[in-house]
Parts: structure tokens; sequence; C-alpha cells
């Protein structure tokens, strides 16, 4: 057990030096992409909380990024609630940490709300209404487009990011990154954390042993919720522009294929999953395209959806878990006695 | 006045019935062999696609139209024992690959035929007049073969063998598997019966609006708007629910425009789970 703590210590270390240190290494553009990256991942783990540590499969979780990410927007720009809800619009304008803070605290009582409804019922009501969510939010982004600013959105204005310095603000995006990961590091391994497990292995089981299995499940999204606020509302702040991207689809299968690839219900997995995944889409992805023939109906979403389907179906327990079973197998192989 | 009325009772009447089609087909499959299948609005749209293609290319509409709703049969048949057959324990995966599979086709018709909506080629044309509504035969066909694709369906299930056995291993997995039914096959017959419904679905909603990409999508949240509404994996619910969804869409349309269709679907669907989660004719699971 000491063993493998050590292990994990030596590589959270090298995983903080490496990043601490990788502006001094990157030109600005890759600064900008591996600070965004941080960011993504809050999004990946905090679904990891809902999905792979308590079992209830979240396909709306872009819908608490977004809400996150218009509170703050719109707590930046005021202005844009003018002829609508004009009460609103003369907001002052709040502090960076208190817009991204109410991004996450917006996010996580919509959770709540929508917890409520659908998570005391078993079954499939809570994958169904998620489903749901990013379409109508999306809409709403178009059908009140004088607030959310429809499809181009709007901009906050570069006095209101994170910093005006593109390296200042990679190490912001590193520092939410690292308060979030370690709260949520903290929860998950916690008593809470275990119920969580518990309600996730066995429903029946865990509420005969005294675990209120609806409680915890609310208690699970409210958090995984409020984790995609933040994320979302400090995205605002990094890149300065809000858009309807933010809740749309293609985000949404790109953080689940990085929990997935990662291998659910692990935090680690994810983490490792959602660098790859990001860094894959930003660079590598990019580069092979112009190399596919013009007439196959292939871009980079379809290749990205083809690998989540091949991993579902032949590694649904994820890439990372695989490999390790492979590399425990292989040890215990070797060393037969020493187990 | 009177006008608005009969147009909202026929429009209602049709939309309800087409989606009476790709609702039963969604809860079939889910009641039979629990899959929530989140690639159902493909089978949808695929077929309204391929219909367009080989029309195009000069093959006879009717023609076309049969052929690519078959194919569509065959293309749930071999996304079923191709994938979902091997995760099928896996509930979380199942619905994961599912929405992939969805999400990936959509983007291959953006990518083919763009964004934009393109029509059904006419199976049918005139226009028949009830006082000053105009109403197209091609809606009045939506709806005259939606009624009888579900009585078929009606009749197939309570009265042929093979109907039976879908029911019994809906109702009982092991049961089923008790008496000598081959679960498998009766797995894969429910696929291709599912994928069929969205199919003619699919052929009669292009016909009287358009074919876009994202018209999948909607037929998806419509489907689940009314299996939630008809109670999860009832068919007769989902039958019933259609047409009241139906109608609810039709008044949405009429009184606030059609980008409130998708709001008005969402909250019909909180209401339900507020008030009576098990839907008009769902168990208790």
């Amino acid at each position: 057990m000491l063993k493998t703590d050590f292990k994990k210590l030596i590589l959270g270390i090298v995983f903080l030096v490496v990043f601490a240190a990788a502006p001094a290494f990157l030109p600005e553009a890759y600064v900008y992409l591996v600070g965004m990256m941080f960011l993504f991942l809050i999004l990946v783990i905090s679904w990891d909380v809902i999905v792979g540590y308590t079992g209830q499969v979240n396909l709306g979780h872009t819908v608490f990024v977004g809400l996150g990410a218009y509170t703050a927007a719109l707590m930046q720009v005021p202005s844009r609630f003018e002829g609508s809800v004009d009460f609103l619009a003369g907001m002052p304008q709040a502090p960076i940490p208190v817009s991204i803070l109410a991004g996450g605290i917006v996010a996580g009582f919509f959770g709540l709300a929508i917890g409520i409804i659908t998570l005391r019922l078993k079954g499939f009501y809570f994958s169904l209404v998620t489903a749901i969510l990013p379409l109508v939010f999306l809409k709403s982004v178009f059908v009140f487009s004088d607030i959310f600013g429809g499809e181009e959105g709007f901009s906050i204005g570069l006095e209101r990011s994170l910093a005006g310095d593109v390296t200042l603000r990679y190490y912001y995006a590193f520092v939410i990154f690292l308060i979030s990961f370690v709260i949520i590091y903290f929860i998950v391994n916690s008593r809470i954390g275990l119920r969580f497990r518990a309600v996730r292995d066995d429903e029946d089981l865990a509420e005969s042993i005294g675990v209120n299995v609806v409680r915890y499940k609310i208690l699970s999204f409210v958090i995984s919720s409020f984790f995609a606020g933040i994320g979302g509302a400090a995205i605002v702040h990094y890149r300065i522009t809000i858009g309807p991207d933010l809740y749309d689809i293609p985000l949404m299968l790109l953080i689940i294929l990085s929990a997935v690839i990662g291998g659910l219900g692990t935090l680690y997995g994810p983490l490792f999953g959602g660098i790859v995944i990001y860094l894959m889409k930003s660079w590598w992805l990019r580069s092979l395209l112009p190399s596919i023939p013009e007439w196959l109906p292939i871009n980079d979403d379809v290749i990205l959806y083809a690998i989540l389907i091949a991993v579902g179906v032949l590694a649904p327990e994820g890439i990372w878990g695989r490999v390790r079973e492979m590399l425990r197998e292989r040890a215990e192989a070797e060393s037969p006695q020493s187990t | 006045m009177i006008d608005i009325a009969v147009r909202i009772i026929v429009y209602g009447a049709v939309v309800g019935g087409i989606w009476a089609l790709v609702a039963s087909g969604f809860s079939l499959i889910f009641g039979v062999a629990r899959i929530l299948n989140f690639a159902h609005g493909i089978f949808f749209i695929l077929a309204a696609y391929l219909g367009i293609v080989l029309a195009k290319s000069g093959v006879n509409p009717y023609l076309a139209t049969l052929i690519s709703i078959l194919f569509v049969g065959g293309f749930a048949v071999a996304i079923y024992t191709g994938l979902l057959a091997r995760i099928k324990e896996h509930e979380v995966m199942v619905i994961i690959v599912t929405l992939a599979i969805a999400l990936l086709v959509e983007q291959i018709l953006i990518i083919i035929f763009g964004e934009h909506g393109i029509s059904y080629p006419a199976l049918i044309s005139g226009v028949l007049r009830i006082g000053k509504t105009p109403i197209t035969y091609k809606r009045i066909l939506a709806f005259v073969v939606a009624v009888v694709v579900l009585a078929l369906l009606e009749l197939f299930i309570h009265k042929t063998r093979t109907g039976k056995m879908i029911m019994a291993s809906s109702q009982n997995y092991e049961g089923a598997l008790l008496v000598g039914i081959n679960v498998d096959r009766i797995f894969i017959i429910t696929m291709f019966l599912s994928a069929v419904l969205a199919g003619i679905g699919g052929v009669l909603y292009t016909q009287v609006f358009a074919a876009s990409p994202a018209a999948s999508l909607k037929a998806l949240i419509f489907a689940f708007a009314i299996v939630i509404l008809g109670g999860l994996g009832s068919i007769k619910g989902s039958i019933v629910a259609a047409f009241i969804i139906g109608y609810i869409i039709t008044i949405t349309n009429q009184f606030l425009g059609a980008q409130w269709a998708e709001f008005a679907a969402l909250l019909v669907i909180i209401a339900i789970l507020v008030f009576k989660p098990t839907g008009l004719f769902g168990v208790e699971e």
C-alpha cells in the first residue's frame, strides 16, 4: 500500500514539475492551448464523479458547463440584459473570482433541481432527461439571442480575462485545475465517496445497509455540476469569449471520450484520457486531416466518434484499466511467489 | 377560427401518427432487449436520405422507399450483432456507444448533404380542402400509412407466433429462455422491426416536412418525451402518448412558433416526471 502511494506521489510531483515548467519551453500558442486543456480536465474529472463513481449516466454535462459560462459572462457584461430583464442590467461588474464561483453555484443549483426531479426515480429517466437538456439550452441561446448572443456569442473584453499575459493566464488555469482536482480527490476518497461507489455497485445493498441512495446520488450530481460550472466560467475568463459551443454535443462527446478511454471511476484514468484526447484533437488530428482524401466523408469529429465506439465496445473498462491489468498480470506471471 | 381548429386537428393527427411509429419502435427494443437506443433517430433519418438519393438516381420512388426502409432494418441488425450484443450487460456503455453512433452518422450526413433540409420525392400529390384549410394528400397519406402500420404491428405482436415470442421475451427474459425461445434471435428480429418503424416514420416525416441531419436528434427528443409520457416499454402507451405530444407540438407551432417545440417537449417530460413518473401506461419497476 505504502509503495503504491509512494509511486503516486512521484507521479504527481513529475506531473506538477513538468506542467509548471512547460511555459518556459513551449511557444506561446501552445502555452495557451495547454492552459485551456487544464480547464477541460476539470470538466472531465467532474463528469467522472457522477458517472464513474456514482454510476448515473449524465449525458448533459455541457449544460452545466454552459450555465456556468453564461452566468460568468453575463456578470461581466450585465448590459446585455437591457431591454429584456432590466433590473439585472444595472448589476455592477463582479470581480473575477466571484463570477467564477457564481458560475459554479448556478450550475450546482440547477443540478440540484434536475437531480431532485430525475434521480429519485430508478432506471433510465436521468439519462433521458440529461440527454435532452443540451439541445434545449442550445435552442435558448438562439431564441434569446439579445441576451445570449446567438451563434456568435459575445466577448467579455480582454480586461476581464484571468490575466492579460498568456503565461500568467496559464498559471491561473493550472491553479484552478489543481484546486478543483484536490477537492474532488478528497471527496471521492472520503466516506462520502465510498457511499457513491456503494450506490454504483449495488443500489439495493447500499439501501439495505442504511445509505440514503437518492440523497447521495443527488449530492454527487450537485458536486459534479458545481465543478462543471466552475470549469465553464473559468473557460470564459480564459478565452474571453462565450458561445453556444460550450453547450454543444461535440464538447460533451469529447468529455465522454476522455473519461471512457481513461476508465470510468478512477479519476487518474479520466485525467490521463483528458490530456491525451485534448492534445490529440488540438494537434495531431489537425495535422492528420489534410492527408484524408477529399471524397471520404470524414472530419475530426467523425474520427473521435469512431474511436469512442471502438473503445466502448472493445475495452469498456477503459484503455488505462486494460493496460494496468495487463501489466499486473505480467508481473504476477513473472514472480508468482511475491503475491 | 374554425380554420385554425381544423388545421390543428388534422396536422396534429398527422404529426402524432408519424411520431407514434418512431416512438413505438424505440419502445419496442427497450421493452424487449432493455436497450436504450440513442441511435434510434438515425434509422429515421437514414431511411429518408437513402430514399432521396435512390429516387434522384432514377429509381422508382416507391421502390426506393421500400429499399431504404429494408436497408435501415438491416443496418440496425448489423449494429446490434456487431456492437451492441457484445456490451448488452454494460448499460452505461450501451448508452454511450449508441449516442456515439447517432452523432457519427449525423456528422457524416452533414458532411455529405449539408445542414439544410431537402425534401423527399413526392409519393403522392394533390390537395384536399376542408373549408379554407388546404390539406395535402401527402399528409393524408402519412396519417393513413401510420395507422395501418401500427395496426399491423398490433396484429403481428398479438396474433403471430413470433410476435408472441417477442412479448414473452419482453415480459420475462429467463422465462422465455426456459420455454425454449431463442431470445437472441428475438432480439435481432425486434431490432429490425424497431428500425423499420423508425424508417417508415422518417420517410413519412420528410414527405411532409424536410430531411435535415438535425432531424435525427429531434426525432430522438420527441421519442423520449413520448415514451416517458406513455410509460417506458409500453407500446400502447407510446401510441397514445404520440398523439398527445403530436397535438402539443402542433399547438405550440401554431401559437408560439416552431422554435419552441423542444421547450414544450422538455416541459411535458418534467411535468410527467414530477407528477406521474410511471407515465400513462407504465409499470412500476
